[in-house]
């Protein structure tokens, strides 16, 4: 399967789930900012996980299938349109060669991501399929899609995406009737962010600890896939000292010696020598990949072990997902 | 040093805190100090011969191991403890506490060739006055030290190094410059540091090595690691070249 960029959008670029094995030589994670959207675009069409999609920000692109395509997308930065015909998100899409498909606004969020069947090809790098543009590697040419790029599937299907491609074939359809609920995953209330507060929360004092879990923050122009400055009441430090620079991690919320908070994302550094509020739960790190500038977000506190019992049944979740497509189809 | 009394002596149980779900830090000390690199360098070692089921990577800083692993996996592990923090740190705690005379690990030693000042090293010259140096003398002084690399980090490759001459020290720009070139050598405070790719940056900027610091296509992609011992050899231009291909 093949498509080509038409129009590129503002930022698009090939992302996997990261590249977690070169953090000590301080090559950053990257992957998709959602990781949820990501992951559930590949489950649409029979992928695993950890295949590649385009990560879109915003809308404003377009691309033609220059062959049959079994697409799917999920996101809340765009909504694909074929034919004046909005296509629903979530499910596999069946397209024929020639189609043009739009992406056009979607005023939630702000990532969207594009998975075919088999995933989109391009080299490991580092053992990730992941676009790193500060080093210039990884992904489509270490580099965002630019018009007239040219990008294809794996040819290998498994035998659920097969089924999906022959099932949409024999019955001459666009999609099946059946969706995956990204909604039913995401708390109701999308700007409340729960967080885990960090190892250096006593260097501040408690008025700060109580406005920055009571107060809000608004995202700031300066965000991008590194993090998000967050513009709010600054903290102040009670104490004198300074952090020597130690591991950091998406998710971890950094004071900058101004007071003022940055939440670190996809592609920070590895390190960083800001003393750390607190750390946004696993599973509200989605939620955080949607916000855009201008946007309005509380915390607000839960313990580290329900944190991770969120994560793991989120993950149970998926992985039940994963099973029920596949027992629709094998 | 006895390394082995410095884990059973002071460092047992291990200081462990939290980073996220997916990752813990352990605290080995509070200042940067050559004895408490070689312990964080031997215990990653250590660890990464000895891993505990979902073990993914670590990430040595300063004073602190980090480790990040796959929940998902720690928590199907027979390690003793209800939630993740609890299962990885019996495991730590259990690394630390491993006879280790048998496993002494040579670190490697890195000769960098550095080209010194000119177009090379624009602020040879502010560091020389600075410290009341002449340049020649900055050079002498930063070839003769022995230097360790205490974590990689700000980009893929960059490696912050210890052990400099004091008498070199100088802080770093006001006013960060907005593109420093692959290979140039800096000078920050009192560490010495090289910029693998060509990235913003505050160091003062004494040469340039022709090595390539981060490459992604190698084994290895980042030259030097967490421990690595450094030195500093002058070359001139002409060699550059040759070394460059030129």
């Amino acid at each position: 399967m093949k498509i080509s960029i038409i129009k590129p959008g503002l930022l698009s670029t090939v992302q996997d789930m990261g590249r977690y094995r070169y953090l000590s030589q301080a090559v950053p994670v990257s992957g998709a900012m959602d990781e949820l959207a990501h992951r559930i675009a590949n489950k649409a069409v029979g992928n695993n996980d950890n295949d590649a999609t385009i990560e879109f920000a915003y809308a404003n692109a377009s691309f033609k299938a220059e062959t049959p395509i079994l697409i799917s997308y999920s996101g809340d930065g765009a909504f694909l349109v074929y034919d004046d015909e909005l296509m629903p998100a979530e499910k596999p899409l069946f397209f024929a060669a020639g189609s043009v498909i739009r992406l056009i606004n979607n005023p939630v969020g702000v990532h969207t991501y594009l998975a075919v069947a088999g995933g989109w090809d391009v080299p490991d790098v580092m053992e990730s399929k992941s676009t790193y543009l500060t080093a210039g590697f990884g992904g489509f040419k270490g580099r965002k899609l630019q018009k007239a790029d040219v990008l294809v599937s794996r040819t290998i299907l498994n035998e659920v995406s097969d089924k999906i491609l022959n099932q949409l074939i024999e019955r001459s359809l666009t999609y099946p009737n059946w969706r995956i609920s990204r909604e039913c995953l995401l708390p109701e209330k999308r700007q409340k962010i729960r967080v885990v507060l960090a190892n250096e929360i006593c260097w501040f004092d408690a008025t700060s600890i109580l406005s920055f879990l009571t107060s809000n923050y608004i995202i700031d122009l300066r965000s991008n896939r590194m993090g998000y400055h967050l513009a709010g009441k600054p903290l102040v430090k009670k104490v004198k000292k300074e952090l020597l620079s130690t591991a950091v991690t998406p998710g971890t919320i950094q004071v900058t010696g101004s007071g003022d908070l940055v939440m670190l994302m996809a592609d920070c550094q590895t390190t960083g020598g800001y003393p750390r509020v607190a750390h946004v739960a696993a599973v509200d790190l989605p939620l955080c990949a949607q916000l855009k500038p201008g946007d309005m977000i509380q915390f607000s506190e839960i313990s580290r072990d329900e944190a991770e019992e969120l994560y793991l049944e989120r993950e149970h979740d998926l992985s039940l997902i994963t099973m029920a497509i596949s027992l629709k189809y094998i | 040093m006895n390394k082995q009394k410095r884990y059973l002596g002071t460092n047992i149980p291990l200081k462990i805190y939290g980073l996220s779900e997916k990752s813990v830090t352990i605290t080995f000390g509070t200042e940067i100090d050559n004895d408490l690199l070689d312990l964080i360098t031997d215990f990653n070692q250590l660890l990464l011969q000895n891993p505990f089921p979902g073990l993914i990577t670590t990430v040595p800083a300063y004073t602190t191991l980090t480790v990040f692993y796959n929940p998902l996996n720690v928590i199907l592990s027979d390690l003793p403890g209800e939630v993740c923090l609890e299962k990885v740190s019996a495991h730590l705690n259990k690394i630390a506490e491993i006879n280790r005379k048998e496993s002494e690990v040579m670190d490697d030693h890195l000769v960098i060739p550095v080209c010194y000042g000119g177009d090379f090293g624009h602020d040879l010259l502010t560091v020389a006055r600075h410290n009341n140096l002449c340049e020649s003398e900055v050079i002498d002084m930063h070839t003769a030290g022995y230097y360790t690399v205490f974590m990689i980090g700000f980009v893929p490759g960059f490696a912050y190094m210890g052990g400099m001459d004091n008498r070199l020290s100088t802080p770093r720009k006001e006013v960060p410059a907005a593109k420093i070139p692959a290979g140039s050598v800096g000078i920050a405070g009192n560490q010495t540091g090289i910029y693998p790719l060509e990235t913003p940056g505050g160091w003062q900027i004494i040469g340039r090595t022709p090595l390539e610091m981060f490459d992604v296509n190698r084994a290895q992609a980042s030259l030097l690691k967490g421990g690595d011992r450094v030195s500093f050899k002058a070359i001139a231009q002409d060699e550059f070249n040759t070394y460059m291909g030129v």
